[in-house]
């Protein structure tokens, strides 16, 4: 009785001490920066270093626009949402405020697929005829978007 | 003339007198009783937790246990990670076509399960 208690036990503990360790040894590193995502990127393109180096850079340079025009999307979903539960809550809205921010956004979107387009075609410049098609293919949800109303 | 009778053959003859028959219903009650303590749920319980203390009292069957277990443990860590790749992959994703185009929705962009890009 004893003796197949302890051989259960051990068993338990050995295998829950191989899963932890095993999960906390291989366990992938968090998403947090814009070097992991080019790393990710290296990676699925097979970049050589130089490519890579090349690609960082443009991403380094391009990027913070991209991100300060991320901000600015989001400021106007906000602001229409508002609207929103404006008219359903008090029945009214400030149309003159809605006709800016419809404006602002008009603007906002010309603005970003022209970003877009700027970053893209500069990181395919970079890259091998195969290594683009491969990067246009990760790229095909968002190029969906943009080739709605231009084509890239 | 006749052989005497044997000895032997008359004993056994009054032996079988002398011994009262076994009615029917005895053995089938007996072969009853024992069935019925054969089925019952302690009996069976039991009768299987013997027969796991037999088998772990041989140390090489204590050992292929605990290798099994370390290795089950490790086949599901490397199922837990095979999914935490997925999801990291499909979240890289979503990162960086959020990075190209903040005009991307949420709704636009890839799921974990589509997200296993081979090059």
């Amino acid at each position: 009785m004893k003796r197949t208690l302890l051989v259960l036990s051990l068993g338990l503990v050995a295998g829950t001490t191989a899963h932890v360790g095993w999960f906390a040894a291989k366990r992938p590193a968090p998403v947090d920066s814009l070097d992991t995502q080019l790393a990710w990127i290296r990676t699925q393109l097979d970049l050589a270093p130089d490519q890579y180096r090349q690609l960082k850079h443009l991403h380094e340079q391009l990027g913070p626009r991209q991100l300060q025009l991320a901000a600015e999307v989001e400021r106007l979903r906000a602001a229409f949402a508002r609207f929103e539960r404006e008219r359903r809550e008090a029945g009214e809205v400030d149309f003159l405020e809605v006709a800016r921010a419809a404006a602002d956004s008009r603007s906002l979107d010309r603005e970003c697929e022209a970003s877009a387009r700027q970053l893209v075609s500069a990181a395919t410049r970079v890259m091998t005829p195969e290594q683009r098609q491969r990067y246009l293919r990760l790229l095909a949800p968002a190029l969906k978007d943009a080739a709605a109303d231009q084509p890239l | 003339m006749s052989p005497a009778p044997d000895p032997l053959e008359a004993a056994l003859q009054a032996l079988s007198a002398e011994t009262p028959r076994q009615p029917g219903s005895v053995q089938r009650e007996v072969w009853r009783r024992l069935a019925h303590a054969e089925s019952t749920p302690t009996s069976r319980t039991q009768h299987g937790w013997w027969r796991i203390e037999a088998a772990f009292a041989h140390p090489a069957f204590a050992t292929v246990f605990v290798a099994a277990c370390l290795l089950l443990g490790l086949f599901l860590a490397e199922v837990r990670l095979n999914r935490a790749q997925h999801e990291r992959t499909a979240a890289l994703e979503r990162g960086y076509l959020q990075l190209i185009d903040p005009l991307l929705s949420a709704t636009h962009l890839p799921r974990a399960e589509s997200a296993a890009h081979q090059p």
